[in-house]
């Protein structure tokens, strides 16, 4: 399925390649490559586990080592493709530190867009998937106030993409604006607690994001039907709002999880900043607890708080550093959302103290 | 020693540097927002839509990123710098939903394709406005 799925995004890319090729005189006009990357340090005190960045990862600070430079590091480079008026097309490739436990660089994207009308636009590949808030910019350091999103929020979900097609549709009424998005597809799930066993699932998504001003809010459904083991149907509704009139901020996000073999999950966070010239503090809190226990048995998977603080610094063009503090509380011993490699000696009421540092940049 | 008064040469000449003074003050202020002559005129939350990514009815051009009259217009019609403006953009950018305005040298470039194409907007000195292009909204 693997080996298919890469000479489908390959053959994309080339049949991409010859038509831009053909059409152009000028390829840049055609072609843009831009690209992004974040390289971060993240310490914990804790050392009964190790600390990650999303739930993917097997290794990360605390435990493993005092210091991780793999947890938020990452590198993405994207072409975008202009071939007509209507038809465009995308291919990203990101590397940062996955359930592989390396680098190593995977197509994150590869997809055709043809605009039908103003409104209207169907895509076609590997398109992104936007479960909750800013899971669609959640490797995008540059485009988030902190340095990551709060993990709480992405645990339920691992998959960040899906081969397929999605529509999308945008309705405007007077000063309102609404984007729809209807997707379909395939992902992979990482299974919580078992981040290397990979399951291939049926995705289907519905989004609504409704846009006033400089206030937004979102309404996302998703549903994930397994292919394989385990026989766990996943339905997640996520709903979020950000207010941001340039000078200040709050943002909120939430999620409620019904797995029918990992059970019931609610988790979210609030967080809010200001900014003062080139400097923008904020704070936050997040947190995900367990409702009801599946066919697993397992009854509290994922539980944590966090509360965390810290400031972004825009020093240069292109570039932005980040300081974030956060003190995280274990509220459970199955597997709480931020950690890996969990010791004997793990207690319900646990704390670690975690120190981020992260350099973002775009090109 | 007899006072000294002012003659009609330095009297000219402080009128001169005020003069200078004046003009190029109002010069660095006065951004006039223009769009084709065929196309209809637009309002402060229509333009600020079109460059938070927040709408695509009109193709919005840039100038020179960093540039005087980039940072100047997007104080004035969106509230923020440039930073922040990056940060919208990159999330537009990379998460596929589309592209940042193209980026275009000078004010006669931005003429250009303004009056090339009539879903383009764009924004330039007022000193620069000719019959080529409409002005859809000055910016004060």
């Amino acid at each position: 399925m693997k080996c298919q799925r890469k000479s489908a995004i390959v053959a994309t890319a080339l049949a991409l390649g010859t038509i831009a090729a053909h059409g152009a005189p000028a390829i840049d006009e055609y072609v843009t490559f831009s690209g992004f990357g974040t390289l971060g340090a993240a310490h914990s005190d804790y050392s009964l586990a190790d600390f990650t960045g999303n739930g993917s990862q097997p290794n990360g600070a605390g435990y493993s080592r005092s210091w991780s430079p793999t947890l938020d590091s990452d590198l993405g480079v994207q072409a975008n493709l202009t071939l007509t008026d209507a038809l465009s097309g995308v291919v990203q490739v990101l590397s940062r530190d996955d359930e592989d436990g390396n680098f190593k660089p995977a197509v994150e994207w590869a997809n055709l867009k043809y605009q039908i009308t103003s409104d209207l636009a169907v895509r076609l590949g590997r398109i992104v998937l936007p479960t909750y808030g800013d899971s669609d910019i959640r490797n995008v350091g540059y485009a988030l106030p902190w340095v990551r999103v709060p993990i709480e929020i992405t645990y339920t979900s691992t998959a960040t993409n899906a081969d397929g097609l999605d529509v999308l549709y945008r309705v405007k009424t007077g000063p309102v604006t609404q984007n729809l998005q209807l997707q379909w597809g395939t992902a992979t799930e990482d299974l919580p607690g078992a981040a290397f066993t990979s399951n291939r699932v049926h995705v289907v998504l519905f989004e609504d994001t409704l846009q006033y001003g400089d206030a937004s809010v979102h309404l996302t459904y998703q549903r994930c039907d397994p292919l394989r083991f385990p026989p766990a149907q996943l339905v997640l509704v996520d709903a979020g709002f950000t207010y941001d009139p340039g000078a200040w901020f709050v943002t909120a996000d939430s999620n409620h999880t019904h797995d029918t073999y990992f059970g019931d999950l609610i988790s979210g966070y609030i967080s809010g900043g200001v900014r003062v010239g080139r400097f923008a503090p904020y704070t936050f809190y997040s947190a995900a607890h367990a409702q009801s226990a599946g066919t697993s048995e397992l009854k509290s998977l994922g539980e944590q708080h966090t509360v965390g603080a810290g400031v972004r610094w825009d020093f240069a063009k292109n570039l932005d550093f980040k300081l974030q503090v956060e003190r995280v509380t274990i509220d459970t011993v199955d597997d709480p959302a931020a950690f890996s490699n969990l010791q004997p000696g793990v207690r319900i009421g646990d704390k670690a103290n975690v120190l981020s540092l992260a350099l973002d940049f775009v090109f | 020693m007899p006072p000294v008064r002012p003659t009609m040469k330095h009297s000219a000449l402080g009128a001169l540097i005020l003069a200078i003074l004046v003009v190029t003050q109002v010069r660095a202020e006065e951004i006039v927002v223009i769009v084709n002559p065929a196309a209809a005129p637009i309002s402060k939350e229509q333009l600020a839509d079109l460059y938070l990514a927040r709408s695509s009815a009109l193709i919005p051009i840039d100038q020179a990123a960093g540039s005087a009259i980039y940072v100047e217009f997007y104080k004035q019609a969106t509230g923020r710098d440039s930073a922040q403006i990056k940060a919208i953009w990159a999330r537009i950018l990379f998460t596929g939903r589309g592209v940042p305005p193209k980026q275009l040298p000078d004010s006669e470039a931005v003429k250009k394709a303004v009056a090339a194409n009539p879903k383009a907007v764009g924004y330039i000195e007022k000193s620069a406005v000719d019959a080529s292009v409409k002005v859809a909204l000055p910016l004060n």
